[in-house]
C-alpha cells in the first residue's frame, strides 16, 4: 500500500468516525436534558396532584411530607389577575456546571393557594393546610416549606396543628419553659417579643376575637405583612410577593362566591326559603372583590357581622 | 480499480451503514421514551381527575354545607351551570364537569334548566355531547365519576329541612 493511500483512508475514517461520535455524544446530552426536563415537569405536576388530599377540607388542618431522593428546588410564581394561579416548577441539583439544572415545565394551579417562598430548596418538604373562611368557606390555604421554625411566646392554639418542623418555645401559660429551646438552625418567629427573632408577629385584634393574634402584622426582613385568622401562617411561610398575590386571589374568589350567594338568595326566596342577607352580600362582594392585604382588618369586622346574620337566618345562605 | 480505492469505498459504505443503524436505533429508543412520556402524562391526568372528584365536590362554589363532604347544593348547580359559571372556565383542574341526578332512572339526558331535567353541565368548554361516565365518555375525554348527594334547603309549614337526592358527579380528562 502506498503511503498516500494509507493516509487518506485513515483521514476519512477519523473524520467520519469523529462526526458520528460527536453526534452520538451531542444526542446523548440533549436526551439527558430532555429526560431531566420531563422528570422535573412530572414532579411539578405531581405536586399539584398530591396536594389534593392534603387540603384541609372540613378538617381543622392537615399535614404531609414530600421526600425527594435528590436536592430539589421548587419555584412558586404567583399571578393575581382574576382567579390567578400559582405556577409551580421544579429543578434538581446539577452534577456539573451550573449549580441547578434548568427547571422543568411549570404546572399552573388555578384552584389552590400555595404559600411559600418564591424559591425553596431542600430534600424534605413540609406541606400543611388550613381552611380559610371569610366569613364563608373560601378555600384551603396550602403552606409549603423546607425550613424548621420555632414559635417563641406563641399563644395557646398557635400553631393550630401538630407539624414536626414547627416547635414552640415559651408558650403562654408555661412561663417555666425558656426560649432557647429552639434548634440553632430554626427560623425564630416571635409573638410580641423575643430574642434573636427572624420575624415578629404583632397581634392587634381588639373585638370579636379569641386571641389578640386573630389579626395583626408579621414583620419579616423589615417588611410588614398584614393578616387575619389563619393567613398568619401564609405570612410566616411566604415571601411578601407570593403572600400579597395569594391574598388578592383569595379575596377575588370570596367576591365571586358572594356573587353566587346573591343569586342563590334569589332562588331561595322563590321557594319561600327567604333570606335577608342579599343586600349585605351585594355590598360585601363589591368591597372584597378588588380588596388587597391592607383591607383585611376592616373586612374582617364586616365578615363577622355578616356571619352572625347568616347564623340567625332560618334559611342560611351557607 | 486500485485496491486502495476499493477499500475506501468499502469503508465509506460501512460508515454510512453504521450511521444509519445508529439513527434507526435512536429513533426506536426515542419512540419508546416518548410513548412513556405520553403514558406518564395520561397517568398524571387520571390521578388528578380521581383526586379532583373529592376536591371539586367540596369546593364552596358547589358544596351544600361546609360541614358535609360529597354533598352538592342544587341552587349552586343551577347557578354554576348558567352564565355565571363561564367566569370559572380557567379555574377547573379538569376538562369537563357534569352532575347527573341518578334517581329516578332516566333513559334520556335532559339538560337543566328545564322540567324533569336530570343533568347540570358545569363546565364543558369543547361542547361535547352529554354522555354518562361508563358510556365511553366524550371523544378524546375520559370520564370518572363519584356518587354525591344533591341537596337544597326547603321551608314548609314554618320548618326548614334539607331535601336531598342521589346524584353522580362526572369529571373528564383529556385522554
Amino acid at each position: 500500500m502506498k503511503r498516500g493511500q494509507f493516509n487518506f483512508v485513515w483521514l476519512f475514517a477519523i473524520v467520519a468516525g469523529g462526526a458520528i461520535l460527536f453526534l452520538a455524544v451531542y444526542g446523548a446530552l440533549r436526551f439527558g436534558e430532555t429526560a431531566e426536563f420531563q422528570s422535573a415537569t412530572e414532579v411539578a405536576k405531581s405536586i399539584a396532584i398530591i396536594t389534593d388530599p392534603l387540603q384541609a377540607g372540613f378538617a381543622e388542618g392537615s399535614f404531609g411530607k414530600i421526600l425527594f431522593q435528590q436536592e430539589t428546588r421548587i419555584n412558586n410564581v404567583c399571578f393575581d389577575n382574576g382567579f390567578g394561579k400559582n405556577d409551580i416548577s421544579v429543578a434538581t441539583r446539577a452534577g456539573v456546571g451550573e449549580e441547578w439544572n434548568l427547571p422543568g415545565g411549570a404546572t399552573s394551579i388555578h384552584n389552590k393557594y400555595i404559600f411559600s417562598s418564591g424559591v425553596n430548596s431542600g430534600f424534605d418538604y413540609y406541606v400543611f393546610s388550613k381552611s380559610f373562611g371569610f366569613p364563608y368557606e373560601v378555600s384551603d390555604l396550602i403552606f409549603l416549606t423546607t425550613d424548621n421554625y420555632c414559635f417563641v411566646n406563641a399563644p395557646d392554639g398557635v400553631p393550630g396543628f401538630d407539624v414536626p418542623n414547627i416547635e414552640v418555645a415559651n408558650p403562654s401559660g408555661h412561663e417555666n419553659l425558656q426560649a432557647g429551646d429552639c434548634d440553632v438552625d430554626a427560623v425564630r418567629v416571635c409573638f410580641g417579643s423575643g430574642d434573636d427573632c427572624d420575624m415578629i408577629v404583632y397581634g392587634s385584634c381588639s373585638s370579636g376575637c379569641d386571641s389578640i393574634y386573630d389579626e395583626g402584622i408579621v414583620v419579616k426582613d423589615g417588611v410588614d405583612m398584614r393578616y387575619v385568622g389563619d393567613l398568619i401562617y401564609g405570612a410566616i411561610f411566604s415571601d411578601k410577593g407570593v403572600y400579597d398575590c395569594n391574598v388578592r386571589r383569595l379575596l377575588y374568589r370570596a367576591g365571586k362566591i358572594a356573587e353566587e350567594f346573591v343569586n342563590k338568595a334569589d332562588l331561595m326566596d322563590a321557594r319561600n326559603c327567604n333570606t335577608n342577607l342579599k343586600p349585605d352580600l351585594i355590598v360585601w362582594k363589591s368591597l372584597v372583590e378588588n380588596a388587597s392585604v391592607d383591607d383585611l382588618a376592616s373586612l374582617r369586622t364586616m365578615a363577622n357581622v355578616i356571619d352572625r346574620k347568616n347564623r340567625q337566618e332560618a334559611c342560611g345562605v351557607w | 480499480m486500485v485496491k486502495g480505492q476499493m477499500k475506501i469505498q468499502q469503508m465509506a459504505v460501512m460508515i454510512v451503514a453504521v450511521f444509519f443503524f445508529f439513527i434507526l436505533v435512536g429513533l426506536f429508543f426515542l419512540g419508546i421514551v416518548f410513548k412513556d412520556v405520553e403514558g406518564s402524562a395520561e397517568d398524571l391526568q387520571r390521578a388528578q381527575a380521581i383526586s379532583s372528584l373529592g376536591v371539586i365536590a367540596d369546593m364552596p362554589e358547589l358544596n351544600f354545607d361546609s360541614g358535609e363532604s360529597m354533598t352538592l347544593d342544587e341552587d349552586k348547580l343551577r347557578i354554576m351551570s348558567g352564565e355565571f359559571g363561564e367566569d370559572y372556565d380557567l379555574f377547573w383542574p379538569v376538562a369537563s364537569i357534569g352532575v347527573y341526578k341518578v334517581y329516578p332512572r332516566f333513559d334520556e339526558v335532559e339538560e337543566c334548566p328545564g322540567t324533569n331535567c336530570n343533568y347540570y353541565e358545569i363546565y364543558n368548554p369543547s361542547g361535547h355531547e352529554n354522555l354518562q361516565a361508563g358510556d365511553g365518555g366524550y371523544r378524546d375525554v375520559k370520564t370518572y365519576s363519584a356518587y354525591v348527594a344533591i341537596c337544597e334547603k326547603v321551608r314548609e309549614s314554618g320548618s326548614t329541612y334539607d331535601d336531598c337526592e342521589v346524584g353522580k358527579l362526572v369529571v373528564g380528562v383529556r385522554g
